[in-house]
């Protein structure tokens, strides 16, 4: 059992701990942003931060059309990291864009949806694969150990739930988008129909 | 994405778009609008244009200009004007929302109270105390004129005006504003109206040292300090410093 304590601990230090590092640089950096527009009397450039944001996310995408074969052109690789740094990065500005003004209820709907999607992602990028590696390694230094496989599963139960529990937020990374995306869209429509540019 | 799941998702996207139909308010508004105009909450094109946001052509159907700060929208005097003189019917055109904003999200980036005086007629500019009540220290309530003489129309403060640029008011010149601008007219000045500078003492001193045109002392004299002259067109040209 304290072996298993301490395996625990090691997942959540080498893995679950960086990625929270990465979470909350986005938090700090949305802060650090918002502060800054308003102590240089720039507030007013936040609310167009929306605008290369969406274009940002837009851009990500070129990685899920690569993945998904509807296009050909393009390392996946390079893509993947495009789609990373360009979806973090769009979702900084949509996140300073928002502010921490609480008004309409559908725009920021669409950033909670916006969030769960940056985190989904970010537990696919940063958690998933190297936590099943991490696990498997486990399993296999104590075969060699000589336990049983009833002791194995035992031994390595609470990294397999939390295992289990990231490749379920996996999941929930495309549905989320879309409903994020329909969530702007009726705020971008929204913007459109009301707002007068200028 | 499996089809269940998939159902969900419409369904309730489905339920928000419908949402925004029945509450834009709640859900697209920014923010509450002001008291005056709560029974427009849920009735965006009272003000906005499709994809022309709020129009001013929409206000001036219930507010019509010459009417503005002098009756309400239902045709009674307005018993306290939030100005002392209506002025909505001297600006060069109808652009209300150069100054107002009527939900709260977007009033959070305006400045309350304040607007272009741009957009104001070129003699209603002039007339400032038709609406601005001059401050009620010592200084102030001595001058008459125009703000625009020290100050600029986007900010009262600070002071356009720095007197120190034209003279340096030192201890021995710590005096009211009308010993030298006499009547308050701040386009002139005299220094003869302390007993130190009567025109006879000053005219012999310059005599003195041959200088014949004295008429204008801050053009050589910008301080109370004798020894701190600056003569037009390079220092000695029209005679010597002082050496009392």
């Amino acid at each position: 059992m304290a072996s298993s304590t301490s395996i625990s601990a090691s997942l959540w230090r080498q893995h679950i701990l960086p990625f929270t590092l990465l979470v909350g640089l986005l938090a700090a950096a949305t802060l650090a942003g918002d502060y800054l527009l308003h102590r240089l009397d720039l507030a007013w450039v936040g609310r167009y931060l929306g605008i290369p944001g969406t274009l940002l996310i837009i851009g990500s995408l070129v990685y899920s059309l690569r993945k998904r074969k509807v296009i050909a052109a393009g390392n996946p690789k390079n893509l993947l990291s495009l789609h990373e740094a360009a979806a973090w990065l769009g979702s900084l500005f949509v996140l300073i864009h928002a502010g921490i003004h609480f008004n309409a209820i559908l725009p920021w709907l669409a950033t909670v949806a916006m969030g769960i999607n940056v985190i989904s992602g970010m537990v696919g990028k940063m958690l998933l694969g190297r936590s099943r590696q991490h696990v498997q390694e486990q399993r296999e230094h104590y075969q060699l150990r000589g336990l049983s496989r009833s002791e194995i599963e035992q031994a390595v139960f609470w990294d397999a739930v939390t295992l289990d529990a990231m490749t379920q937020w996996r999941k929930v990374h495309i549905p989320i988008f879309a409903v994020f995306a329909v969530l702007s869209l009726g705020h971008i429509l929204g913007i459109f129909l009301f707002w007068g540019w200028r | 994405m499996n089809r269940i799941l998939k159902l969900i998702l419409a369904a309730n996207l489905l339920v928000l778009a419908v949402l925004a139909f029945v509450y834009p308010d709640l859900m697209v508004g920014p923010g509450k609008l002001i008291p005056g105009h709560q029974k427009l909450a849920t009735d965006c094109f009272a003000c906005h244009a499709p994809f022309g946001g709020a129009t001013s052509g929409r206000c001036t159907t219930c507010h019509k200009p010459e009417e503005v700060g002098r009756l309400t929208t239902a045709g009674q005097p307005i018993a306290k004007p939030l100005a002392s003189t209506p002025f909505h019917q001297k600006l060069i055109k109808d652009d209300c929302v150069a100054c107002h904003s009527d939900h709260a999200g977007v009033k959070r980036f305006r400045q309350e109270g304040r607007f272009n005086h741009a957009l104001l007629q070129a003699d209603s500019r002039q007339q400032c105390q038709t609406c601005h009540r001059s401050p009620a220290d010592s200084l102030h309530q001595q001058i008459t004129g125009n703000c625009n003489q020290c100050h600029s129309q986007e900010k009262w403060t600070p002071a356009t005006f720095d007197h120190d640029k034209h003279f340096l008011l030192d201890r021995d010149h710590n005096a009211k504003c009308a010993t030298c601008h006499v009547r308050n007219d701040y386009s002139r000045y005299t220094c003869y109206g302390c007993h130190e500078h009567t025109p006879e003492k000053i005219r012999r001193e310059h005599i003195e040292e041959g200088i014949r045109d004295f008429t204008n002392c801050v053009e050589c004299h910008r301080s109370g300090d004798e020894h701190d002259i600056r003569m037009p067109g390079g220092e000695g040209r029209r005679g010597k410093k002082h050496d009392d």
